[in-house]
């Protein structure tokens, strides 16, 4: 890459801050959510994406509102990137009519909004990528201009549809972008384990396409790779597939002990927080943390205070019409 | 009485899309080898108006076809894919039975959702256990799809009208013995059959035979047979299995008060134990006699034709199951 390319792909100082805003937001609500099923208060699974925030910010941040995303079940960085609002967010964590899904949530998301691009969750771990490459194509078939990217783990790059929808999109260059987040770990097994090769990038070579690595813990260097992706996506030279190394600090669900892994292991933890503050003033990180807290906080109690879905919610959006 | 020609069953499901797809930007084929005319005719001559961009060949791969088909509809297109074979449904069982059925109810939205899945059903002389299974009660337990089975020209073209106006996943299963079948098919392009509707191909007053698909006709010989013998079968087509129209078929049970389903798909768990089930459960003192099932044998269907024809009922059997439901 020249260094036209990485001026271009750098974020102004505005763009910066948001992203900040947003991780910051994504931060609270984890925090929140922690304290939130350490109290017993939830009935659903939550898969704490605390520490793991800055691919889904920076991947985001380089994506245009009608973009199309598509993305996987840890943590909120993805739609809170996007563009949603911290109370759809949790109204859907707390289960309540306020939540995206008007109340049937509860722990692996399905949040969505059409008209931010933020398309939902398939809780079948990896099964966006069909439906990635579909969005892809509505978008080439209305010559819109528009890019779908699908987000996924490490553990579902095994996955059929991985190598079946890769085949088509990079054969009829399709604007998709394949963005996994590569935290190591399938649940409790190491992916060195399973894996044939140590990159998941690796795998792009047998479909001709770039296979990008970046510093998953690092939001502007995932901006950075994202915004090339797209515009090889939307100057119709077809997918690119990213691998954003990533660090799980948690365990796969909240409350998981983690019993496989090493004592130490958090040594090696950066904090993606941390590394984009570096990028602001120390106040101005400060000002937007304690913004991100107070905003969260709030939404957090309003849907506390909210009373629980009608009975009659289990009967709602089945068909259309 | 309208205009219309003799056609056949997959070339009248063409003309439907033929139809739509000119007045219609969003809709778009895929599946294996549709642009070259498809495997069964029914999207013949589809590539030459459209174009490979709207007709498009894939790879044999059915779960990225039907997860495709579930993107581009969530982002507002109407697909239409052809999955070769029922069977393969099982393939993309993630893709058709949770992302088409459920995106929209998992995410809480009040949004439409146009997709059209065909599946060629059926046995058709020996295309073997993988190739030749009835799988439509399968959309008949995820709740979120429609699912219709036409059972003559006019309503393949009908039907699929209706699928291509519809705002939520079609399952739409063509019968393969019916493929090649002509019928009298309405000219009209926008000739319409509501999905959920059925209808009385027979009005009769000893018994209602309730079926669809491969199993109408079958069903119309053994009530010619049994209309000799004085029994007077009344035989609905069914058309819609999701949702189906249960004010057609209880009134006409209510009235004949005696009852049996029909079709080629297996007995246990079929879609005849729902149908009668239900039945029971709405007309149980209207009945006379137990509510029959006439169904395919519990087993995979052999690939040798002679054995295959074994597993799926006959006329023979509509008729003595008749006499036995109308005779005791």
């Amino acid at each position: 890459m020249n260094d036209k390319d990485v001026s271009r792909s750098t974020p102004g100082a505005e763009a910066v801050a948001l992203m900040y805003r947003r991780m910051a937001i994504t931060r609270a609500i984890e925090i929140c959510m922690a304290k939130h099923v350490r109290n017993n208060r939830f009935s659903g699974w939550w898969h704490p994406g605390e520490g793991q925030e800055a691919a889904g910010i920076g991947a985001t941040a380089a994506m245009q509102q009608d973009d199309y995303l598509f993305y996987q079940g840890r943590g909120c960085s993805w739609a809170i990137g996007k563009g949603m609002a911290p109370a759809p967010i949790l109204g859907d964590l707390l289960g309540k009519p306020s939540g995206a899904t008007g109340g049937k949530g509860g722990g692996v998301p399905h949040w969505s909004d059409y008209s931010i691009g933020v398309m939902g969750e398939g809780a079948t771990l990896g099964s966006v990528y069909p439906l990635a490459a579909g969005a892809a194509l509505a978008a080439r078939l209305r010559g819109t201009g528009q890019v779908a990217l699908a987000n996924f783990g490490d553990g579902t790059a095994a996955r059929g549809t991985f190598h079946e929808t890769m085949v088509h999109a990079a054969a009829w260059k399709l604007p998709l972008i394949y963005f996994c987040e590569n935290n190591e770990w399938l649940v409790g097994t190491p992916l060195k384990q399973v894996s044939p090769t140590e990159n998941i990038a690796d795998y792009a070579a047998g479909y001709h396409i770039p296979g990008v690595i970046v510093d998953g813990q690092d939001a502007l260097a995932v901006y950075q790779v994202t915004t090339e992706a797209i515009a090889r996506a939307r100057a119709g030279e077809g997918p690119t597939l990213i691998e954003a190394k990533v660090f799980r600090k948690h365990g796969h669900y909240a409350g998981d002990p983690q019993h496989y892994r090493a004592s130490n292991y958090l040594d090696t933890y950066r904090d993606p927080l941390d590394l984009l503050g570096t990028h602001l003033g120390d106040d101005q990180a400060a000002d937007l943390r304690e913004q991100a807290t107070a905003d969260v906080q709030s939404a957090y109690e309003a849907a506390l205070a909210e009373a629980d879905p009608e009975p009659d919610t289990i009967f709602k959006d089945l068909y259309y019409g | 009485m309208a205009d219309t020609n003799s056609v056949t069953y997959n070339a009248a499901m063409g003309q439907a899309l033929v139809s739509a797809m000119r007045k219609d930007d969003s809709i778009f084929v895929l599946g294996q080898g549709v642009a070259t005319g498809g495997w069964f005719g029914a999207e013949k001559g589809l590539a030459d108006e459209f174009g490979t961009d709207r007709v498009i060949d894939s790879n044999i791969s059915e779960a990225f076809e039907a997860g495709l088909a579930a993107g581009a509809a969530i982002a507002g297109m109407k697909p239409v894919i052809n999955m070769g074979f029922g069977d393969f449904a099982l393939i993309a069982g993630d893709e058709i039975f949770h992302k088409l059925a459920k995106w929209r109810y998992m995410h809480g939205l009040n949004v439409p959702m146009s997709a059209v899945v065909i599946f060629p059903i059926g046995t058709m002389n020996g295309a073997g256990p993988e190739h030749s299974s009835c799988t439509e009660v399968l959309g008949m337990h995820f709740p979120g799809l429609k699912v219709v089975v036409p059972s003559t020209a006019a309503d393949a073209k009908g039907l699929m009208c209706a699928a291509l106006r519809e705002p939520n996943p079609v399952l739409f299963h063509s019968v393969n013995t019916l493929s090649f079948q002509r019928g009298d098919v309405p000219a009209d392009d926008d000739y319409f059959v509501p999905i959920g509707k059925g209808c009385v191909r027979r009005a009769g007053t000893s018994a209602t035979v309730l079926t669809y698909g491969s199993m109408v006709s079958p069903s119309l010989q053994a009530a010619e047979q049994l209309a000799l013998e004085g029994i007077d079968l009344e035989v609905i087509d069914l058309r819609s299995l999701v949702p189906i129209d249960w004010p057609l078929v209880l009134e006409s049970v209510r009235r004949t008060n005696r009852a049996m389903v029909v079709h080629e798909a297996m007995k246990t768990a079929g879609p005849g134990a729902e149908i009668a089930a239900h039945i029971q459960e709405q007309a149980f003192f209207d009945l006379e006699s137990p509510v029959l099932r006439v169904a395919g044998k519990d087993v995979p269907l052999p690939q040798h034709g002679y054995l295959e024809s074994l597993c799926i009922p006959s006329t023979a059997e509509i008729v003595a199951a008749a006499r036995q439901l109308c005779l005791g």
